[in-house]
This record gives C-alpha cells, structure tokens and sequence, in this order.
C-alpha cells in the first residue's frame, strides 16, 4: 500500500468510526449500565476496528450524557475508586432505534454495492 | 521517572491533565479518570498496582494533553508556541493586556484630576510611559521565559508536570474555594489595618495626597474585612463571590487614585538616643547623597500592581464560578464550601503511610485478563 493510500484509508477510517463508536457505545449500554472503565473494556473486548484510545472514550460518554442520550449516577462505595454509572435514556433508546435502522439499510446496501462492483 | 510511587504517579499525571480542563469540569473528569487508572493499572498487574503497571495504564490513556482536548473538544491547535500552549497563553495575555490598557487610561485620566485637586503634580503625570513600558518589558521576559522553559521541558516523562504546566496550573489552583483560614485572615487583618491606619502616631507621618485619600482607604479595608466575614461564615457562595467581585471592581477603580497618590508616608519613626524621632525620605536622600526615595515609588507601584492584579483575578473567578452555580440551579446563598478537599483521592493516611501500596490482595476481576508488567 502506498503512502498516500495509507493515509486516506486512516482518514476514511476515522471519519467511520466516529459515527460507528457512538453507536456501539448507546447498544452496549441499553444491554447493561455501566461505569467509565467498564465501558473502555466492553468496547476493547467485543471490537477491534472501534477500539479507541482509552483516553477517548470518556469526552464520548460525556458528549452522549450532555446530549441527554445517556445519564450518570456517581456510586462511592469504594471511596478510593469512586465510579460513575452510564446508562441509556428513554431519549437514548429511542435514538439507537432509529440509528440501528439505519445502519442495518446502510450495511445492507453498502454490501450490495460492494458486491456489484466485485462481480463486474 | 520522578517518583516510584504507583499512587504519586498517577496523581501527577492527573495534575498534567487537570492543567488543560476546561474550569468546572476538573473534579469530575479527574476522579473518573483516576478510577480508570487505578482499575487499569490493578489489571495489568493482576491485581496489584506497581510503578510499573501504574505507567503502562498512564501510557494506554494518552497524552494528557490530547486527553484534557477531548474533554475540551478543542482539538488540536497551531501557532507560534507549542500547540497546546497556545489557548491559555493567548487567553492570559489578552486578559492581561485589557487589564493594562483600561489601568494605563484609568490612571492617566485619575492622575489629571488628582493633580488638579491638590495642586501637585501625580506620578503617573510626570512619567505617563513608566506602566506601560514596565508591561512591554514584562511581556518580553515572559516570552522569553516561556520560549526557554519550553525547549527544556520537552523531554521530561509523561507523568512529571512540565514547568510551564506548573505555571499554568496556578490558575486552576487559585479558583478552588477561599480555604476558611484566609477568610478570617481577610477580616483579622482588614481590621488590623484599619486600627494602624488610624492611629494618630501613624497619621502624623502621611502625606497630604495620602491624607485627602484616608477615609476611603479605611472604607475599602472595612469591605475587605466585611467580606472577610462573609466567607468566613458562608464560605463560597454566589452572593459572597459577587460581593468579593463588586468590592474588587471598587479596588481596582480606587487602585488608579492610590497609584497617583503615591508613597504615602513622608517617612518614617527611627529610635534614636532614648526617643522616637521621624526619619524622613527627604533626609534619607540627604544622607546617603542619592535618590533613594524614588525606590519607595517603585515599591507602591508595586503594591497597587499586586492589588490590582488580585481583585482582577477575583473578578474573573466570579464571573467563571457564579455562571456554573447558577447552572446547578443554586440561588443565591448557601452554606457553600471552604478550600479544597477533594473525597475523591486516595485517603491522606494512605498516602502517607502506605505510599508504596504494592503489596495489596490481588482483585478478582470479571474481565478475564491476566496480563502482567512484568
């Protein structure tokens, strides 16, 4: 692969997980709450394209609670470790419905597309 | 590495961090990453946490820079300085710049009513650059420096606070809360001042441009010590933030007669041979056959410099904080907060008698990792 096709498979691969992530952040957490690192590891574990650095996980979660897709709740149980919960609102749920929709249409025909063009 | 405590590294890299946040969101971005350090760093060394498996999860999370951007959704930035320099550089010196340029107005116009009024002949009239040429000198330096610190901080590890951050970092440190013991020292020593001031012994030595200005002095002092009582007993809330901002606004309006007015005493009391005797400036010069009065000048400019400077200060953190609170849906008193003690950090007597914690019972974890640092 040449330098220049490496960098616009980087460029288009961030421009697709920047909408995958938000995605697959709201489906893991309708699933299941969970607190920052929970979510870090969740996302390590079932993904590889959307692996993130760690460090951008969090603003996400932030970004998605300010946008009323998510709410939080502090638990201090363990006063060292204090976590904060993520969980989906009715707002969130609503908005991963039609955002699922829409990435099953867009796979479904994103795969058409592809497969067209090997056949030809 | 500057420490080899697993617990004070973490700390100092959340210090990096911190240094970037946006105001207002530090406390809680800083105990979720914290959490995330310590769980991430107790994984890697399947369930203890060691110098070693505390650098590896500070190196998984990012630089702190580009980790506080997230949060900032500020991105990336470019200029003359280092990029992530540049957005609080830029935003101090513009605030300090208008600061200078409404002082200098404010000073030369005060200055001509001053010298009208008394018939004498201000300072800040005789040498209407003296300010402004001390600003530009001052902001040389202060490029030069940073330029310097920059070049030098720059393979320092990821955990250790550049110089320039510690620099940076005391803005963020002096928005905590007013601690309880400098509100009683605000009103014990206003109060001081006011009582020394007014002392007849210590009016005798003043100036007539002090003189015409005393009561407002004594006004000022008893405002200080009002809001001294003020945050004593309710510590931070919107009502005392913008009490403390109004009489700051007062002081820095008050600070551009006082610079005109200049050293207020004409000397100074001297015990000599079994009585107390007034030592004047006048005949200090005398003396020692030099100017060295003018250096009493320079040192009021100062002092109206650091007044100026602090209430400005005081304004700002109002105008950052009461907006927050009010946010948070708070009136306009409460029984708010004093200092900074953050529950979110490892308890003090563990750090303090358990600094190298990495001896603790191994954590069962639900992720299946069995990575170690070793």
């Amino acid at each position: 692969m040449t330098k220049k096709t490496q960098e616009e498979l980087e460029r288009w691969q961030k421009e697709v997980k920047r909408g995958a992530v938000t995605l697959a952040i709201l489906s893991l957490l309708n699933k299941k709450r969970a607190y920052g690192y929970e979510a870090v590891k969740l996302l390590d574990e079932r993904t590889s394209f959307l692996a993130l650095e760690q460090g951008t996980v969090y603003p996400l979660l932030r970004r998605l609670e300010k946008r009323e897709l998510l709410e939080s709740q502090w638990d201090y149980e363990d006063p060292t470790k204090p976590k904060k919960y993520y969980a989906v609102t009715e707002q969130g749920r609503a908005a991963l419905k039609e955002m699922s929709g829409t990435w099953s249409t867009l796979s479904r025909e994103m795969e058409r597309i592809i497969l067209e063009d090997e056949i030809e | 590495m500057s420490t080899s405590d697993p617990y004070e590294l973490i700390e100092q890299y959340l210090e990096r961090v911190k240094v970037y946040l946006p105001y207002g969101t530090e406390e809680e971005t800083l105990a979720e990453l914290r959490t995330h350090l310590l769980e991430e760093a107790e994984r890697i060394g399947n369930g203890r946490i060691s110098a070693g498996s505390a650098m590896m999860a500070i190196e998984r999370l990012g630089d702190p820079k580009a980790v506080a951007n997230e949060y900032a959704g500020s991105g990336e930035k470019v200029g003359p300085l280092p990029t992530e320099y540049v957005e609080p550089v830029f935003r101090i010196l513009l605030i300090l710049t208008g600061i200078s340029l409404a002082f200098i107005v404010g000073a030369v116009i005060v200055g001509f009513g001053f010298a009208t009024l008394l018939g004498e002949t201000a300072f800040i009239i005789e040498n209407p650059l003296a300010i402004a040429l001390m600003i530009a000198v001052n902001l040389i330096i202060v490029f030069a420096i940073i330029g310097g610190l920059s070049l030098l901080d720059r393979n320092k590890p990821m955990t250790e606070k550049t110089t320039m951050e510690s620099i940076l970092g005391v803005g963020s440190d002096s928005l905590k809360p007013k601690p309880r013991t400098d509100a009683i020292g605000d009103l014990v020593m206003s109060s001081v001042f006011i009582v020394v001031l007014l002392h007849p012994a210590i009016q005798a030595l003043y100036t007539t441009s002090f003189s015409a200005v005393l009561w407002m002095v004594i006004v000022f002092l008893a405002l200080s010590a009002v809001k001294g009582a003020l945050f004593t007993y309710g510590g931070e809330n919107n009502f005392n933030l913008v009490f403390e901002a109004g009489t700051g606004f007062l002081w820095v309006l008050f600070a551009m007669v006082l610079v005109n007015v200049g050293w207020p005493t004409i000397g100074f009391y001297a015990y000599s041979e079994g009585v107390w005797e007034v030592f004047t400036l006048a005949g200090l010069d005398a003396l020692a056959g030099l100017p060295i009065s003018s250096v009493f000048t320079y040192v009021w400019i100062f002092i109206i410099f650091v007044i100026v400077v602090s209430n400005i200060w005081r304004i700002i953190a109002a105008a950052m904080k009461v907006p927050i609170y009010m946010q948070e849906g708070k009136g306009l008193w409460w029984k708010g907060s004093w200092g900074d003690h953050s529950i979110k950090r490892r308890p003090l007597w563990k750090r303090l008698f358990k600094p190298s914690e990495s001896s603790q019972e191994p954590t069962a974890r639900s992720d299946g990792y069995e990575e170690s640092d070793t």
